[in-house]
């Protein structure tokens, strides 16, 4: 028992003065590499960004590692997608760091979730029989650009907060962030002469469609918005409950997920149903991420005449996305190739 | 625009009142913004970006923020999270006796001698209700976190653990107590929940018994700020552990004041690219241990033996995480040595006192390995192989040795996960037992479900 109190005390005056050098830069760390994209945007050289699961990964699935401990450890701010998305691994790596800089509640912590607008919340009472729904509303919401933008705002003020010597430069380098988006959104000629904020808020119900086509402005407007604008008002399938943002933003709607029911896998009467809807609706495309498998999609596919779409759902999920406006690029490029 | 300029100044003044205030001055602010937003949606709906930068309650510009759902911001999740788990198997097999009377006659793992006597943990043929297992956890407050669970089984409840443990300690630290399982080596801090087999490896079974390490103490444990993962730790425990810490310091016992028990490890875990995970750790213990025994049958203990009990070992365990979701092609690796030596002075002796002083020396060990897979989505497969008394020896206190032999098990198990809350299990084990009536092969089976109920807390790696 001594000894073992001995042995550590030494080995903790030995490593420290080693390991505790350069101490001086922000360390963010992420959940998801979506976050950590935007952070990197905002955070400019300030700060050292990491994140724990990587763009080709499920978050609902991950083990809390020893190696992620490692990373929250040394975090002076860590962000979480929240929405219960990470309830699988986050606490135990939380718990596992030690660090009480980041824990929840704290000015390290920031749930990027209550700055967002959350869709899918549930109104009446849940039980697990519907499988996993989320009881705080579906936590897949990065995919919708506005909340892109808004995610930035938030960091960009929690960064202010915890090193206010560089609050201008982030809040600088978040307006550059969001004025990317408007452009790559809207097209550079639209936002010059309509405010962005504005044509933001008619993509809400979708009444962009309508400005975008009269005649002021169907010369002006471009980006993702007018690539979409063939899609506008469609209905896809998608596998799991994740796409329903991006949908959203587009004018778009899901009429059906492959999963029964959210986080339970195909079934074979479920994928009959989901045949009916296709041919009802006449469906043309199914949307998935790469980490699911395709053998559902390509059944259903073969029986409809539908098209299956595999894209990545996160930045590093495919090797073209490297930051949120290649991720969104990606995935409208896949959803528009022969549509 | 103006309602984006007269918010940040308010809000900073309000900072600094009391929380009274500021609670009203909320109220205030949020039917004002309201009011304003309205009129702001009327009149001119677009602002700049910079202004919905300013501050976090400035985005709640009508544009960026009209259809944030309301209900979420007054959401609260339970304190604390309650969980109940039900664990439930049937078992069969093929020996004379039942599989506990084999593994309670192990030659040099002789079971418990000086504990309350029942046979708590042992498996019977046909249904078993290991436990259902009530949890509660919540962070106490900014400083500690609690959890307290409760094991309630046919014969009644019992205090699993109860401790907190200190959320803010700075440089690493971290500090617990109460009733808590050991973190030494891995299975041991795991609940029964949690294996990927039905049952537990027989090294711990027969050294520590159904529970492992679980005993009142207290733990202090130290994060290194290295590159790589190492966490170090150290434990003082009662010492109430029936099967090698046992105590009961009745005459003519000599009485040793607790804690009786001193547990260290250590964990080292790389940072290895991809999806892969590793944690190894090296561990040892050691405590006061008392026997008393019935050497003719009588019903009554004739002699005494006091002294110490010490155990090492080590720990590996490999987890490679799939993309593909649902568990589909995860592996896990693991393996533990651990090996233990009794050291007891004969005490008093009423059948033959010319063995007083003497000492009784029991070395044994054993390992396993496992290794499960994902199958297919939700199916997993594992395999595990024991071994135990690889060293397995007895110096007596007439100064005698004997040499047992070792005993080996082999386990298969399928299981299915069909959500996160529910999962069916089938094992077969094949084993042969080294026991006082001889070689003994065993082969059993087994049927498992569980089920979990409420809130239940992640696992650790």
């Amino acid at each position: 028992m001594k000894t073992i109190v001995y042995l550590v005390s030494i080995l903790i005056t030995a490593i420290y003065p080693l390991v505790n050098a350069g101490a001086d830069e922000l360390k963010i760390v992420t959940t998801t590499s979506d976050l950590a994209a935007i952070a990197k945007a905002v955070a400019g050289d300030k700060a050292i960004v990491k994140n724990i699961c990587r763009g080709y990964e499920d978050p609902h699935f991950l083990q809390a590692k020893p190696s992620y401990i490692v990373r929250a450890r040394d975090a002076d701010l860590w962000i979480r997608i929240g929405a219960e998305l990470e309830i699988g691994w986050e606490m135990p790596v939380l718990d596992g760091s030690r660090n009480s800089r980041i824990r929840p509640g704290t000015k390290g912590h920031l749930d990027a979730s209550e700055n967002v607008q959350i869709l899918e919340i549930p109104t009446v009472p849940i039980t697990r029989a519907m499988g996993d729904v989320h009881p705080l509303g579906n936590p897949h919401y990065w995919l919708d650009p506005l909340n892109a933008r808004r995610i930035a705002g938030a960091i960009a003020e929690r960064l202010a907060e915890l090193s206010p010597d560089n609050a201008a430069f982030f809040r600088q380098n978040a307006v550059l962030f969001q004025k990317a988006l408007d452009e790559k959104m809207f097209g550079t000629e639209l936002i010059k002469s309509v405010p962005a904020e504005k044509l933001w808020a008619m993509t809400e119900d979708n009444s962009i469609a309508t400005f975008i086509s009269e005649d002021a402005n169907k010369d002006k407007a471009g980006g993702w918005i007018k690539t979409m604008q063939p899609l506008g008002g469609q209905k896809i399938v998608t596998y799991h409950k994740s796409w329903i943002y991006f949908t959203h933003r587009f004018g778009m709607s899901v009429a059906a997920e492959l999963e029964p029911k959210p986080g339970i896998p195909p079934t074979a009467t479920h994928l009959k149903e989901v045949e009916e809807i296709m041919k009802a609706n006449n469906i043309k495309i199914i949307l998935q991420e790469p980490f699911y498998s395709v053998k559902a999609a390509e059944t259903v596919a073969g029986k409809t005449g539908a098209r299956v779409v595999v894209v990545a759902n996160s930045v590093g999920g495919d090797r073209e996305v490297v930051d949120y406006v290649s991720l969104i690029d990606l995935i409208i490029k896949r959803i528009i190739e022969g549509k | 625009m103006i309602p984006a300029l007269w918010i940040p100044c308010s809000c900073s003044a309000a900072d600094e009142e009391t929380t009274t205030n500021t609670l009203e001055e909320i109220q205030r602010l949020r039917s004002r913004i309201e009011t304003l937003e309205k009129k702001a949606a009327e009149t001119q709906p677009a602002a700049s970006s910079a202004s919905v930068l300013t501050n976090a309650a400035a985005q709640k510009s009508p544009l960026v923020e009209t259809t944030l759902a309301k209900g979420w911001r007054s959401f609260q999740s339970f304190n604390p999270e309650i969980s109940a788990i039900v664990d439930m198997f049937y078992h069969a097999d093929d020996s004379a006796d039942g599989i506990s009377h084999v593994t309670d006659e192990m030659s040099g793992f002789g079971h418990s001698h000086s504990g309350e006597g029942h046979d708590h943990g042992a498996i019977e043929n046909g249904f078993n209700l290991r436990h259902l297992e009530l949890q509660f956890s919540a962070e106490v407050d900014p400083y500690f976190k609690g959890t307290a669970i409760a094991a309630i089984d046919l014969d009644g409840a019992e205090m699993e653990e109860a401790h907190m443990e200190t959320t803010c300690l700075p440089y690493g630290f971290s500090i617990k107590g109460g009733k808590f399982y050991s973190d030494f080596g891995y299975i041991n801090a795991q609940h029964s929940h949690q294996w990927d087999f039905v049952d537990q490896p027989l090294i711990y079974q027969l050294t520590l018994g159904p529970h492992g390490l679980n005993d009142v103490g207290a733990q202090v444990s130290w994060l290194a700020p290295t590159p790589f993962y190492l966490l170090a730790g150290a434990e003082a425990f009662q010492g109430k552990n029936d099967m090698m810490f046992a105590y009961s310091g009745d005459s003519p016992l000599p009485h040793h004041n607790g804690p009786r028990v001193g547990v260290g490890w250590l964990k080292f875990g790389p940072e290895l690219p991809g999806n892969h995970g590793l944690q190894a750790g090296v561990f040892g213990a050691i405590g006061r241990d008392q026997e008393a025994h019935d050497g003719d049958e009588d019903s009554n203990s004739d002699h005494w033996l006091d002294g110490n009990s010490m155990f090492w070992g080590a720990d590996c365990v490999y987890k490679y995480n799939s993309p593909q979701p649902h568990c589909k092609g995860d592996l896990t690796l693991q393996a533990e040595y651990f090996n233990r030596r009794k050291d007891l002075k004969m005490i008093a002796n009423d059948l033959n006192p010319s063995l007083v002083g003497n000492h009784r020396i029991d070395d044994q060990d054993g390992y396993y390995l496992q290794a499960v897979y994902g199958l297919f989505e939700r199916w997993r497969g594992g395999l595990r192989w024991e071994q135990v008394g690889l060293i397995n020896t007895t110096e007596l206190p007439d100064g005698s040795r004997e040499d047992f032999g070792s005993s080996y098990r082999a386990g298969v198990m399928i299981d299915f996960t069909p959500s996160e809350f529910s999962r069916l299990r089938v094992q077969v084990n094949r084993g042969s037992y080294e026991t006082a009536d001889g070689r003994e092969p065993v082969t059993e089976v087994f049927l498992q479900w569980m089920i979990s109920l409420g809130t239940h807390g992640a696992h650790k790696f």
